[in-house]
């Protein structure tokens, strides 16, 4: 294993369903004490690159590498070294939230007086103490995507891949969460891959941002140095996003036919 | 037209509900590879094949019953009963329909919970289709989860006891047929409520947890019926026998008002004409009345289900309660702790898992309670008490695949945890052993009062402990290459009971052998039959071992 001190490497990493290709050689890197984040429309293939970094989908071709181990020959290390909040907060419906904390803390190897004090502070910053032995079958989606939140953060990893992490969150959580998010990434050793469709979410909370249009990346850098490249110096990230997706025409288009039918 | 329009929707929900059924996405498994429309058929395929598996038992079970009931004087005979001819058909017939009860419950016990959690009417019920429409269409999809079972109870039991005793005995069959179907499902609905009420939403925690396990059992004794009656058969035949000597009487018009015996007695008087069962008047008046009633109740249950199935599926789960907040704090042990506690907590909240658990113990616990009862000698107790762990160690091996499946609960998830193969594998071995470890203490503490020695009986549990452990890990190992060559297996009996029973032959097998081993070399002394016992399974064991843990296995 080659030790790179990048919390995330890709190299051309290709994803295909049958004839459909959904991640076309891509390449890109999460640097130490970086928020990047991942934007795209639906279906551009921002899941099944996420998928294939946590090792629910096998690339087709190409490479991943989390602080240098490869995602697919040492699974279980990349494994140990991440956190990840799915898109669709499927659980384990028939345990609580802390039976399932519980298993989560026994597979990451944590001793029960980190898991507990870690565990308490989060819990009592979502204000979940309610819900806590409730089974996660009977709660709502955001109190869903909390616990799978907690579930990520509690070894405290040196990547954390989101993938929508603040959808169904309420105003407060998503407050919290922002906030939590920049320190985390703040001593300068870990780093975060974050997508997202929200821009403005986006516009506030990254580092850099990559755009993925149907499995390509069509641009990357800064906000700063995206604007001053394709849309002038004030341009909105929406406006470069549809610039760079080619998608301004098709929006205008698009309006204008759904006006034009009524 | 609405009844129409109400097929039309039944059937879209049905393919849902049958792709939920077999590949669990709503419950967090990965979308399995290739084109839609094969997953979707794929699914569909899978269903019908796992109802027909259920139905031909069913249809085996009825034309055993009904070549039985046809050579009822010869096998009377060979019996040396007392009872009249057709007070034993009368008998045979009630087994049946209680069989034909619990297995139907037993069947809609597995597929219920995802009937409920499917979301289908959710779906459904925002579009502009009356409100009558929606409710047949919920009515039908229903039926259509029992259907090919259902058909075999209604119709083919009655033809093949049509068959083998005379077209009138098929017919006077029919009533019995329809009423075993129709309680058998409203059964199924009721105690699906009860189960998403009080159970899949009950809280965690320690207390809970007992609550939850004790309601779990109160509400399996009566599934374990399948189980039961064969073990109880010989003390129904015997009330027979007694109350069929003391002529008519109030206990005999009481066995006429309980259900199932009056249909059977109606099938028994066709078979063998209006003298063979003894009836006096009143006795006539109460069978009449019973058929009558119960046949009511069972139109009643049909009505009944076709207005309540879809408000069932409507009612969300459970709401969280407000309640106090709880402590809290996190126990975490090792990863393979962690796989058997999670095991036992989902089982705890999903009846199809707890059944499995729950069989190979109460079963142990009503042989164990028989050889308390019956056995004269310490001799004979030794020996049903060895019968009773050698049933709980072949249940235990059997069920044991079943337990892979709970791995489809979020697998989506669970896959991006760092859990090797080899907690996961230790996990679920451990839970088998468990099994048969519990169920052989709960046999030992009913017979510690007769067997004043436990210690051929806890050398016999010890020394077959390694053919289970060894039967598990072969039966696992299986599975788990399978999984990673082909995607995760689910072998719930709804879903794909073929695959459960097949991967089940090697593992009995395995765990048979020891107890092979120890009947052929016992008649040179207890001590040899327990030594030989335990180096064959020793032997197993460290076959079976590199083969689940080794290379290829992940």
């Amino acid at each position: 294993m080659e030790e790179d001190g990048l919390p995330l490497r890709l190299d051309a990493l290709t994803v295909t369903y049958g004839e459909h290709r959904a991640v076309d050689r891509l390449s890109l890197v999460v640097r130490p004490g970086e928020i990047y984040g991942l934007l795209g429309s639906n279906g551009a293939g921002k899941t099944s690159t996420i998928k294939s970094i946590v090792g629910l989908v096998r690339p087709t071709a190409g490479r991943v590498r989390v602080f240098g181990a490869d995602a697919v020959t040492e699974s279980l290390r990349v494994k140990e070294r991440l956190g990840y909040v799915p898109e669709t907060s499927l659980l384990y419906d028939a345990l609580s939230p802390r039976e399932f904390l519980e298993f989560v803390a026994s597979v990451r190897r944590l001793d029960a007086g980190t898991a507990t004090a870690r565990t308490q502070n989060y819990v009592r910053a979502f204000r979940l103490e309610a819900e806590f032995e409730e089974p996660i079958l009977t709660l709502s989606n955001g109190t869903r995507q909390k616990v799978l939140l907690i579930a990520a953060l509690l070894h405290q990893p040196p990547l954390l891949v989101l993938d929508e992490p603040l959808n169904s969150l309420d105003p407060r959580s998503v407050r919290i969460m922002k906030e939590l998010l920049v320190r985390y990434v703040a001593g300068g050793d870990r780093g975060i891959l974050f997508s997202t469709h929200t821009m403005e979410v986006a516009e506030q909370l990254c580092h850099r941002v990559g755009i993925l249009d149907r499995g390509v990346l069509r641009g990357e850098g800064t906000l700063a140095s995206l604007r001053e490249k394709l849309a002038g110096g004030d341009a909105t990230l929406e406006e470069v996003f549809l610039r760079l997706t080619d998608e301004s025409e098709g929006v205008r288009a698009a309006v204008d036919a759904l006006e034009s039918h009524g | 037209m609405s009844w129409r329009e109400a097929f039309r929707l039944s059937h879209v929900a049905f393919t849902e509900l049958s792709f939920q059924a077999i590949y669990a996405f709503r419950q967090g498994n990965l979308m399995p590879p290739g084109p839609a429309r094969q997953v979707v058929a794929r699914a569909r395929r899978r269903v019908l094949q796992s109802k027909a598996v259920v139905s031909a038992m069913l249809a085996l079970l009825a034309l055993g019953v009904a070549y039985a009931l046809r050579d009822a004087p010869l096998i009377a005979s060979a019996f040396g009963t007392s009872l009249p001819l057709g007070i034993f058909r009368a008998g045979l017939l009630t087994g049946l329909f209680s069989l034909d009860v619990a297995f139907l419950w037993w069947t809609g016990m597995q597929i219920l919970p995802t009937f409920l959690a499917s979301g289908v009417f959710p779906v459904l019920e925002p579009l502009p289709i009356e409100d009558r429409t929606l409710s047949r269409a919920a009515g039908l999809l229903y039926l259509r989860l029992f259907d090919l079972p259902a058909i075999t109870v209604a119709f083919v039991t009655p033809l093949l006891l049509g068959i083998a005793l005379g077209p009138w005995v098929g017919l006077a069959a029919l009533p019995g047929a329809f009423a075993t179907v129709a309680f058998a499902l409203a059964l199924s609905l009721l105690t699906g409520r009860f189960f998403v009420r009080r159970v899949q939403g009950s809280r965690g925690g320690g207390g809970s947890a007992v609550v939850r396990w004790l309601y779990l059992v109160l509400w399996l004794v009566p599934a374990f019926a399948m189980f039961g009656f064969v073990t109880a058969a010989p003390a129904f035949f015997a009330l027979l026998a007694r109350v069929s000597a003391s002529g008519p009487s109030i206990g005999g018009d009481l066995l006429l008002a309980a259900y199932p015996y009056p249909f059977a007695a109606v099938t028994a008087l066709a078979a063998g004409g209006p003298g063979s069962l003894d009836l006096d008047a009143t006795g006539a008046l109460v069978l009449a009345a019973s058929v009558a009633g119960y046949g009511a109740l069972a139109v009643w249950s049909v009505l009944w289900l076709f207005l309540s199935v879809r408000r069932v599926g409507l009612v969300p789960a459970t709401l969280p309660r407000a309640g106090a907040a709880p402590v809290v704090r996190l126990h975490p042990g090792t990863a393979s702790l962690a796989v058997l506690r999670k095991d036992l907590r989902i089982a705890s909240r999903t009846p199809g898992y707890a059944f499995l658990i729950l069989l190979p113990i109460l079963d142990a616990f009503a042989l164990g309670l028989w050889t308390y009862a019956t056995a004269p000698s310490a001799e004979s107790a030794l020996a049903l008490a060895l019968a009773a762990v050698t049933t709980a160690a072949l249940l235990a091996t059997f069920f044991g695949p079943a337990f892979f499946a709970i791995e489809v609960f979020a697998y989506s998830y669970g896959r991006t945890l760092p859990l090797s193969d080899r907690s996961l594998l230790t996990g679920k071995v451990a839970l088998i052993s468990l099994m048969y470890l519990v169920a052989s203490t709960v046999v030992l503490g009913l017979t510690l009062v007769r067997v004043f020695d436990p210690i051929v009986f806890v050398a016999f549990v010890v020394a077959e402990l390694p053919g289970v452990v060894a039967a598990a890990l072969l039966e696992l190992g299986i599975l788990f290459r399978r999984a990673r060559a082909r995607g995760l297996p689910i072998t719930n009996l709804y879903a794909g009971a073929w695959l459960a029973v097949l991967v089940s032959i090697p593992g009995l097998l395995v765990a048979a052998l020891p107890l092979l081993a120890f009947q052929i070399e016992r008649p040179g002394g207890e001590a040899i039959g327990l030594l030989v016992m335990a180096l064959v399974a020793v032997g197993e064991l460290a076959v079976c071992l590199p083969y689940a843990f080794g290379r290829g296995s992940g």
